[in-house]
C-alpha cells in the first residue's frame, strides 16, 4: 500500500501539501535569499510521502552522484509534530560559505558547520512555521543538530519514528548563482500527527469553497 | 477595460482553483488554464486574454521567460504575477519584465478583487471618464 494512502491522504490531498509545502518553501527561501544578498533559483517542488524506514534508501539514490552531503536535522513539536531533515551535497556548504557575510576567523569545519546551521535554521525555521500558519496552528522547533559531509546512508537515522511511519518528502533543487544545488527536506512524522495533517488541509481549502 | 477573458498559468491545479475561487462571484468570466509555460503562451497566442495570472515557478518555460514572450507580443498586455517566490529579486524583476502587479500565495479574495479594480479603472484614475 503506498504510504500516502497509508497516511490517509488522497491524491487530492497530497495536491493542497504539495502546494503549501510550495509556498512555505518560497517564503523560506526568500529569507535565505535576504541573509545571502543574492537570489535563490527554485525548481518546481516535488512532495510524495514515503514510509520512514525508506528515507534513507531514498536519499542514496536521489544523492547518488553525491560522494558526500552534510544533514541538519531538527525536531518540531505541535498539532503536526515530526523530524525535519535539510539534505544537501556536500559541494553546497562551499556555496554557503562563499555567500554569507564572513564572521570570524575560525576553523574550516567550524565555519561550515555555522553556515550549514544557519541555512537549516532559515529554511526548516521558516518553511515550519508557514506551513504552520497555513494549516491554522503554531508550531516550536527544538535544537539542531548539524552533520557535515557525511556518507550518504547516514542522512537519516534509521531508528526514525516506528518503521511503518509515514514521512513528507520535499524535493526541490536550488541555484545560488553557480551550479544547480539539489535540496532535500524531508518531514518525517508520526501517524498521530498525519491523522490531523488531512482534516487541517480540508480547512485550510473550505475558505476557497 | 472591463476583463471577460482570464487565462491562468500554473502548475499546481490547487493553486488554479483557489486563483478561480477567488474571483468575485457576482460576475462572469471566461476562465482558460495552462499547466505549464509553454502551453500558457500558446493559450496567449490564440485567444488574447483581457487579464493573465501567472506563477513564477513552472515546469516547461518558467514564469518570468514566459512573462517576457507575452510582453514581447502584446506589450499592452496585462500580467499579474501570482507567486510563491516572494524573494524581492524576483517581484522587482517580474516588474521590470511588465508585470502589471505582483500577489503573494496564496491570493485572497480582497486582493484579486482589488487588482481587478485597478486593471478595469479609466487611464488617469477614477474621474478621467467623466
Amino acid at each position: 500500500m503506498p504510504a500516502a494512502d497509508a497516511a490517509g491522504l488522497t491524491l487530492g490531498d497530497l495536491d493542497i501539501l504539495q502546494e503549501l509545502l510550495n509556498i512555505a518553501f518560497g517564503t523560506a527561501s526568500a529569507e535565505l535569499a535576504a541573509r545571502l544578498d543574492h537570489r535563490v533559483v527554485l525548481s518546481v517542488p516535488d512532495v510524495q510521502v514515503i514510509p520512514s524506514v525508506l528515507l534513507r534508501y531514498y536519499v542514496g539514490a536521489e544523492l547518488k552522484e553525491q560522494r558526500a552531503i552534510s544533514v541538519v536535522e531538527q525536531e518540531f513539536g505541535g498539532d503536526f509534530h515530526g523530524s525535519a531533515f535539510l539534505v544537501l551535497p556536500a559541494s553546497a556548504t562551499a556555496s554557503l560559505l562563499a555567500l554569507l557575510p564572513a564572521g570570524p576567523e575560525r576553523p574550516a569545519a567550524e565555519r561550515a558547520r555555522a553556515a550549514l546551521a544557519e541555512a537549516g535554521k532559515i529554511l526548516i525555521g521558516t518553511c515550519l512555521a508557514r506551513l504552520a500558519e497555513l494549516l491554522g496552528t503554531a508550531v516550536t522547533c527544538g535544537p539542531q543538530a548539524v552533520t557535515v559531509e557525511a556518507q550518504r546512508g547516514a542522512a537519516v537515522r534509521p531508528d526514525l519514528f516506528g518503521t511503518g511511519n509515514p514521512a513528507v518528502v520535499l524535493r526541490t533543487a536550488f541555484n545560488f548563482g553557480h551550479a544547480d544545488v539539489p535540496g532535500y527536506l524531508f518531514l518525517a512524522s508520526s501517524d498521530a500527527a498525519m491523522r490531523w495533517l488531512r482534516p487541517a488541509l480540508h480547512r485550510f481549502m473550505t475558505q476557497y469553497e | 477595460m472591463t476583463v471577460h477573458n482570464i487565462l491562468i498559468v500554473d502548475d499546481s491545479p490547487i493553486s488554479r482553483k483557489i486563483l478561480r475561487a477567488c474571483l468575485p462571484r457576482e460576475r462572469t468570466f471566461a476562465v482558460t488554464e495552462a499547466g505549464d509555460g509553454r502551453t500558457g503562451l500558446q493559450l496567449f497566442r490564440d485567444r488574447p486574454p483581457d487579464l493573465t495570472f501567472l506563477d513564477l515557478t513552472m515546469p516547461r518555460m518558467a514564469g518570468l521567460e514566459c512573462l517576457a514572450e507575452m510582453k514581447a507580443l502584446e506589450p499592452r498586455a496585462v500580467v499579474v504575477v501570482v507567486t510563491a517566490d516572494v524573494q524581492a529579486r524576483s517581484l522587482s524583476r517580474a516588474l521590470e519584465l511588465g508585470a502589471a502587479e505582483v500577489l503573494r500565495k496564496p491570493p485572497t479574495r480582497e486582493a484579486v478583487a482589488a487588482v481587478l479594480a485597478r486593471v478595469e479603472a479609466p487611464p488617469g484614475g477614477p474621474d478621467a471618464s467623466r
